[in-house]
Order: structure tokens, then C-alpha cells, then sequence
């Protein structure tokens, strides 16, 4: 036998060293501690520490209640002071990293989802933080008491028992798999904050208006002034060593894309602004020492056709109304109001969508409008509306944004399709109470989802009974291709199944896509440790803890 | 005098209960949801029934309107004025805070409004249709006729361009900082009080150039006494009763004005509160600052009615 035969001896040996190696930790080392494994975003040597950052954004929260909110105005400012289980990490915005669970593993079948906590974190009042708290927190967004309502909850309509297997160590047990880039994306959400399971108990689950209650975060609070100013403060005790940076953040309450915003930053109010308005922002990408950037946005602009009302029934009369929309010139009519972007009915930019180039070759996307207007008119012809619609009701929600698309798609009916409607400009309350009764025939507003993937907003904006779904649309085909891609865990197979979703939401749609937002931020160069270009929205990466001053 | 005033005490306080009844109501029979600003557009489309009952009736708006309406008459008198709906803030507190601001700028106003005014409609009274006079018409119909909000927007967008300069962004209080207090006040003020000047000054003009064409005023003349002492001692207090009753009008303008004007220069003031109020449907809130707003322009104008005795030595209450 030659030397390099694997002989009984070597085998057993190679074997057992390898198993050894393996094996020993568990029996050399103590289990892995929390504050032991440190989280991906260390310390940045070249930090500088100290300081105050001014940010300003959205105006004041309505309420406290970050479960219960659907806006920035409590993420702004309240996220700071809070942690989630998983999160993205700040420097795209997108790797889903840990974050209070320093480890988390999926069962093979994909049903059990086991989050390892750290240990040693403690909650700004002074408490340990348990796997209790992380139960308490998901139960109510999972299943909220009465009188709380959580956006997030469809997210986790498929998790069951939730069971702590020891204070540093729970379970989500799933009645139904989900692909896991979506459950991870749910746990890793912004708005998922942890809170104490003592807090919940003491306001019987609704926080709406306690203002400050303790979180994990690398801010603590200080104090706030309505509609104001919200200051923070470093936390001493923040689990992540050496983190944050700065001492003190404080978060100015300015209205989103108004000139107060925009001169606040211009004049050096704020060293870092969060949804800007175009001409401010044109203007302080100008400036030298700022950073202007430009990123996607978790919003489609939209309006609806009332499918209970007649000529909207019929699918060819909805196709002939977006195939009519110039898309190009809506984006064009709000270029000094809001930040816009073209697209259809699934996120332009997701890897699942049709890529930009092949959707901009489909009728209703191309900058040549005629084959489009061509074909809308045959379909109306068809559907027996060739002389056009008289008198529709358009409901137009309250913002500069729709005022100004309201008059341009008015337009666009009428010189298109010989379609004639009436604006009705009402505040914002007014239009979902006419949306949810469905007193319209064109209602035109926006809506938001918390995750990039289909599986999170296809129910909600196209489903069935879906909440935004204000057209009350129905689509079996649609309905039954959504239930598998919700189910299907093999992502090519995924992508197949959403443009063969997206086919269909073209050729019948529930909606008449306008455009999907994007958002304007700018900070001056001295702030660092944050680079929103590549970011999804608004409410994820939203803490703070990685941004440093150079100058302080 | 003291029947006088318990009878104008009375009508005050009928006005404000009609008025606090009026702004209920119609508070009530507005259409749009308060729930949609509380829960957010995503929250308000999932809420269930069972949500919608629990929430209202944490709020106390499913009790019967009556006892609405009497519960918060019985929080004015206790001085609580309500919370708002949404934070829990009290109204009172939030009065507190931002009141001394709009009342800054209110009362700054006014005195602008006097030292602009009154001097233009003497000087254009003095020497009518002289080129100051031409000069100063111009100018008080042109601050009557442009919008406060937009000259605002003007005046905050000149600033900013040409200067960088934007006034400080959180309320400073006058005795926290009068410099930064006044850099807050200044525009929203300027504004308001020259629109109000305006006024002023054309009231001010009509009502000297008939006095000076009265009798007295030609006797005080003829018996050598100076033209300076002419206008100012016997012509000029003659004309200022309807300035001063102007005034009192001008001055629920002013309160008007100043939800605007606030709003364009970013002034956290209570009329920028009322404004967002209004906007989140926060009903406590709103009804509380409308009745407060209500409540100084009737008692600026009982007092405008009690000063005519002190001005006028013939007016006599009964």
C-alpha cells in the first residue's frame, strides 16, 4: 500500500480530531455569552465621539405607540431608543444582521424560528431584557388586544405558539412556512421594537399615549416639547461597547417636503434632513460640504376604479384608463413637490419585478404614447364606452401631490379616452371614509408596505379582502397565484410565479399605478456613518448608534 | 358703570356659549374619521369593529353628545380645558407653552399696526393728495390686498436665500432669550401689523381729514393756536374713537391672520397648533383654541367699548 492510502488508523484519527474539533468548544468553553459576540456593527476606529446631532423629520407622532404607527413620525424619533431582534444594516440598508438575538436558526422545514438573545442587555429603566419581553412584544403584535391595531400583524399571521425555551432563547412556531427572506425581513423591521413585557402589562397593551417607556436602544430620553423637538441622549449602558457615538440627538418635528424643512437645513438649523422637497434638495446637492442622496421609498401613488360602480367591472375599461396615464409627465408634474419614479404594480427595483428596461417596452410605461392610447381606445370600443365616460366622481385626498396628478390625469382622460370626471378635494379622514364606503368612482391617494416582498402587500393592496384593496377587486387566478407565492421557498420558482402575477395585474388591474416615491435626503458632510442611497424606506435603519461627527 | 359691565359680562359670556355650542357641533357633524390620524392610513384600514368601539369609547366619543358637550363645559370651568387626543397633552399645557408666543406676535402686531399707521394717516391727512399721501395710500392698499402667508413665504425664502438665514426653529421664550425670542416674533409680527397698519392708517386719514374740517378745529385755528398742537391736542383724539373701535375689530384679523402667518414663517405658535390640529381632526384641541381665540376677541372688544369713557368724557355708561 502506498503511503497515501487512507489506511483504518489515519481514518479513525482524522476523524476524531475532526470531531473533536468540532465538539470541543461545547465542553471547553462556557456557553456563547451575548455580549460575548459582538454585533456586525463594531466600532469604526476612525470614529470620533461626541457631539450633537440635529436631525429633523416628519412632524410630530400622532401618538407613542410605535407597534400601532404606519408613520415615520414615531419611527423618527422614537426608534433611537429601541432595538429589534434582527435588523439592516446601515451601511446598505438591506443584509438583514443580529441585533438583540446575537444568533438565529431555521428548522429545516422552515416552521421554527429559534432567535438566541443576548444576555446583559438592559432596558433603559434598569431591567434585565428576557426572552419574556421578545414573547410579550410579538404576541401583541401578533394577535393585539382590542382597541390596538398593528399594521404589522398580517406579517406574522402564520406564527403560533411563541415559547420562550429559556430567558435567553425563544421559539416562533409557524402554523404555515413562509420564505424565509420574508419572516426575516418581518423580524428584522424597524417598527418591530422590543418593549418590557412589564410595560404592556401596566398600560393593558396600548401605549398610544405613554410617552416615554424604557427600550433597549443606544438613546435614552431627555425630554420633548410637542410638536417640536424630541432629545436624547447616549445611552452609558448600551450593550453594543462603544456605541453610539454621539452624546446627544435631537430630532426637529418640520412637516416633510415643505420650505421650512428645506430652509431649516439650508440655513444650517439641522445638520442632517430627512424627506426634503425637491427644490430644497436641487439646492443643497449645490451646496459644497452636503450630501445630498436619493433612495427608494416603501409607497405607490395610485388611484382606484370602484369596482361596484359599472363601467369598472369590466377589466378592459381599467386597462384602457392605465394604458391612458402618460407615466413620464405624472412624474414630471410633481418634480418640484415630491421625488417620483415610474413603475407598474410590483416595486420597480425588486429583484422579482420585471427589470425597468423590459417594463419600459410595455404599453402604458413607453415614453411614445400612441400604440398605448391606440389600444386603450380599442379596448374602451370594445367594452362599449367609444364615446367615453361622463360624470365619474374623483376623489382626491388633500396634498399637493394629488391636487397637481388629479388635474393631469383629468386631463389625460378626457384628451385619451373622452372620459370626463369631477374633482372632490377632501382631507385625508375623509377620503378612507369614502374609500372604505366606496362613495367614489376614481379615488386617488397613496399606500405603503412594510417589506419590499410581494408576499407582504399583495394580500393587502390586491387581495380580496385586502384593507388598501379600496376597488374591491377580484381576481381567483390572482388570489390563488399569491397563496403559492406566499408558500413557495424557492426563490427562481418565486420570481416565475410574481411576473406571472404581475401579467395579470396589467391585463386586469386593481389599481391605476401613478408612480412610486422615492425619498430626498441631505446632511452635511461632518455627519458620518450613514449612507442612505441604497436604503428601502423610511423605517428601518433609523437608529443612529453608527453615526459620528467630525466635527464636534 | 359697574351695571354696565355685569350687562356686557353677561353678553360675553352668552357669546362664548353660543360660540362654544356652535364650534361642537359642528366639530361633530364634520365628515372624516379622528381614528384615521390616530391609527395611521395602514392601522384605520385593518381596525375591527370590536377596535372601533374600545378606541372611541377610550376617548369618550361614543357618549352621548349632551354629556360630551357637558363635560368639557365642566373641564373650562376646572381650568383643564381637555387633553388632546392623541399624546394626552392637556390643552392647558400646551396653551401655556405656545401661548406667550402668538401673544408676542399678536400684541406686536398691534403696536406696529399703531406706530406704522397712525402716522401715515396723519401725515395723508395733513397734506391730502400732496405725493406722500399718494405715496402712503399706495402703500396701505397694497398691505391690504397681499396675502400675510404669502408675504411671509417671501420674506422667510428672501432670508434664506440671499442672508442663509432662518429664525430659530424651536420656541424661545422671552425671558429664556429675548434676542432668539425676537428673531421668532419679528417676521410673523412685521407682517400681520403692517397689513393691520394699513387699515390704520386709511381710518386714521378719513376720520382727521373730517375732523379737521369741524368747527373747533377752525376756531383753534383762528384763535393762533399752532398747527402742530391743532392735530395733535384737539383734532387727533377726536379721531381716534373709530381707531381704536378699528382696532378691536383689527384684532380678530390678527388672531386670524396669525394661524397663516405662523404657519409660513414655521412659528410653533398656537396658531400653528390649531392648524395641525385641525389637519389630525384632534376635536379637543381644536374646540378648546377656537373658544380661546373667541374668548380674547370678545374681551378686547368689551374692553375697546370701556376705553370710549376714558377717551371721551361725553360717553357716560348707564
Amino acid at each position: 500500500m502506498s503511503s497515501s492510502t487512507v489506511t483504518r488508523r489515519s481514518f479513525l484519527r482524522t476523524v476524531g480530531i475532526a470531531g473533536g474539533a468540532l465538539t470541543a468548544p461545547a465542553f471547553v468553553s462556557r456557553p456563547a455569552r451575548a455580549q460575548e459576540t459582538p454585533s456586525p456593527i463594531g466600532v469604526d476606529p476612525s470614529a470620533k465621539r461626541g457631539g450633537t446631532l440635529r436631525y429633523a423629520v416628519h412632524n410630530a407622532p400622532a401618538h407613542f405607540d410605535v407597534h400601532q404607527s404606519g408613520t415615520v413620525a414615531n419611527i423618527g424619533p422614537q426608534s433611537p431608543m429601541y432595538d429589534t431582534l434582527l435588523r439592516r444594516h446601515p451601511k446598505d440598508g438591506q443584509t438583514i444582521i443580529p441585533d438583540l438575538a446575537w444568533k438565529y436558526e431555521i428548522s429545516p422545514d422552515g416552521k421554527v424560528y429559534t432567535f438566541h438573545l443576548r444576555k446583559g442587555v438592559k432596558f433603559h429603566d434598569g431591567a434585565d431584557f428576557t426572552a419574556e419581553d421578545v414573547k410579550a412584544t410579538y404576541e401583541r403584535i401578533a394577535r393585539p388586544p382590542k382597541g390596538v391595531v398593528i399594521p404589522r400583524t398580517p406579517l406574522f399571521a402564520t406564527v403560533g405558539d411563541i415559547v420562550v425555551v429559556d430567558p435567553h432563547k425563544i421559539e416562533f412556531r409557524m402554523t404555515q412556512t413562509r420564505p424565509k427572506a420574508f419572516m426575516l425581513g418581518a423580524f428584522a423591521s424597524g417598527w418591530n421594537i422590543i418593549v418590557r413585557k412589564k410595560t404592556l402589562e401596566e398600560n393593558q397593551g396600548n401605549l398610544r399615549q405613554v410617552m416615554n417607556y424604557p427600550g433597549t436602544g443606544p438613546f435614552r430620553h431627555v425630554s420633548r416639547k410637542d410638536k417640536e423637538i424630541w432629545i436624547m441622549e447616549r445611552n452609558p449602558n448600551y450593550w453594543n461597547k462603544g456605541l453610539p457615538y454621539i452624546d446627544r440627538l435631537e430630532v426637529y418635528h418640520l412637516f416633510p417636503f415643505t420650505p421650512e424643512l428645506g430652509a431649516a437645513f439650508l440655513s444650517g438649523k439641522v445638520d442632517y434632513a430627512r424627506l426634503l422637497d425637491p427644490v430644497s434638495w436641487r439646492k443643497a446637492k449645490e451646496m459644497p460640504g452636503v450630501t445630498a442622496a436619493v433612495f427608494n421609498q416603501s409607497v405607490i401613488q395610485a388611484f382606484w376604479t370602484n369596482m361596484n360602480k359599472k363601467p369598472f367591472a369590466d377589466p378592459r375599461v381599467r386597462r384602457a384608463i392605465h394604458l391612458a396615464m402618460d407615466r413620464p409627465t405624472l412624474v414630471e408634474v410633481v418634480k418640484d413637490t415630491a421625488p417620483m419614479q415610474t413603475g407598474g404594480f410590483v416595486y420597480p427595483f425588486h429583484e422579482l419585478s420585471t427589470p425597468r428596461l423590459e417594463l419600459e417596452k410595455r404599453l402604458g410605461y413607453q415614453k411614445d404614447m400612441k400604440p398605448a392610447v391606440q389600444e386603450a381606445r380599442r379596448l374602451l370600443k370594445e367594452a362599449g364606452y367609444g364615446n367615453g365616460i361622463r360624470n365619474l366622481d374623483f376623489v382626491v385626498r388633500d396634498l399637493p401631490t394629488f391636487r397637481l396628478w388629479s388635474v393631469a390625469i383629468q386631463a389625460m382622460l378626457k384628451e385619451h379616452l373622452n372620459i370626463e370626471t369631477n374633482l372632490r378635494v377632501v382631507q385625508a379622514s375623509v377620503w378612507f371614509d369614502e374609500a372604505q364606503a366606496g362613495n367614489f368612482d376614481l379615488a386617488i391617494s397613496a399606500i405603503v408596505s412594510t417589506l419590499m416582498d410581494p408576499s407582504d402587500y399583495f394580500t393587502a393592496w390586491y387581495g380580496k379582502d385586502g384593507p388598501q384593496n379600496y376597488s374591491r377587486w377580484t381576481n381567483p387566478a390572482f388570489h390563488d397565484l399569491t397563496s403559492q407565492i406566499d408558500r413557495e421557498l424557492d426563490e427562481s420558482k418565486r420570481k416565475t410565479l410574481v411576473r406571472k402575477a404581475e401579467d395579470i395585474l396589467e391585463q386586469d388591474p386593481p389599481l391605476i399605478p401613478v408612480a412610486w416615491e422615492q425619498i430626498y435626503d441631505a446632511f452635511y458632510n461632518k455627519v458620518h456613518g450613514q449612507n442612505p442611497s441604497t436604503y428601502f424606506g423610511i423605517y428601518d435603519v433609523v437608529r443612529w448608534d453608527q453615526v459620528w461627527l467630525a466635527q464636534t | 358703570m359697574r351695571k354696565y359691565l355685569a350687562r356686557r359680562a353677561v353678553y360675553a359670556v352668552g357669546t362664548l356659549l353660543g360660540v362654544s355650542l356652535i364650534i361642537f357641533v359642528v366639530l361633530r357633524i364634520l365628515p372624516g374619521d379622528p381614528l384615521v390620524a390616530i391609527l395611521g392610513v395602514e392601522g384605520h384600514a385593518q381596525m375591527r369593529p370590536a377596535d372601533r368601539v374600545r378606541i372611541m369609547a377610550d376617548l369618550g366619543l361614543s357618549d352621548p353628545l349632551p354629556l360630551q358637550y357637558g363635560r368639557w363645559l365642566v373641564d373650562i370651568g376646572a381650568g383643564r380645558l381637555g387633553r388632546s387626543f392623541f399624546r394626552g397633552d392637556t390643552v392647558a399645557e400646551l396653551i401655556l407653552h405656545r401661548g406667550p408666543i402668538s401673544a408676542e406676535i399678536g400684541l406686536l402686531a398691534l403696536v406696529i399696526s399703531w406706530l406704522v399707521g397712525l402716522p401715515v394717516g396723519i401725515l395723508s391727512a395733513y397734506r391730502p393728495n400732496s405725493i406722500p399721501d399718494g405715496v402712503a395710500r399706495t402703500l396701505s392698499v397694497l398691505f391690504i390686498a397681499i396675502p400675510g402667508f404669502w408675504l411671509g413665504m417671501l420674506i422667510v425664502l428672501a432670508l434664506l436665500f440671499w442672508f442663509g438665514y432662518k429664525a430659530p426653529i424651536v420656541i424661545v421664550h422671552v425671558w429664556e432669550n429675548p434676542w432668539q425670542n425676537l428673531q421668532i416674533v419679528i417676521g410673523p409680527a412685521m407682517v400681520l401689523g403692517l397689513a393691520q397698519g394699513a387699515y390704520i392708517a386709511r381710518m386714521s386719514r378719513s376720520c382727521l381729514l373730517e375732523i379737521i374740517g369741524e368747527d373747533f378745529v377752525r376756531t383753534a385755528r383762528a384763535k393762533g393756536v399752532r398747527e402742530g398742537r391743532v392735530v395733535f391736542r384737539h383734532a387727533l383724539p377726536n379721531a381716534l374713537l373709530p381707531v381704536i373701535t378699528i382696532s378691536g375689530v383689527l384684532l380678530g384679523f390678527v388672531l386670524g391672520g396669525s394661524v397663516a402667518v405662523e404657519q409660513a414663517f414655521g412659528v410653533p405658535g398656537l396658531g400653528r397648533a390649531l392648524v395641525t390640529a385641525v389637519i389630525e381632526r384632534d376635536i379637543i384641541v381644536v374646540q378648546n383654541l377656537v373658544l380661546l381665540y373667541a374668548s380674547i376677541f370678545v374681551i378686547v372688544n368689551v374692553l375697546v367699548d370701556l376705553s370710549y369713557a376714558w377717551l371721551d368724557p361725553r360717553i357716560r355708561y348707564g
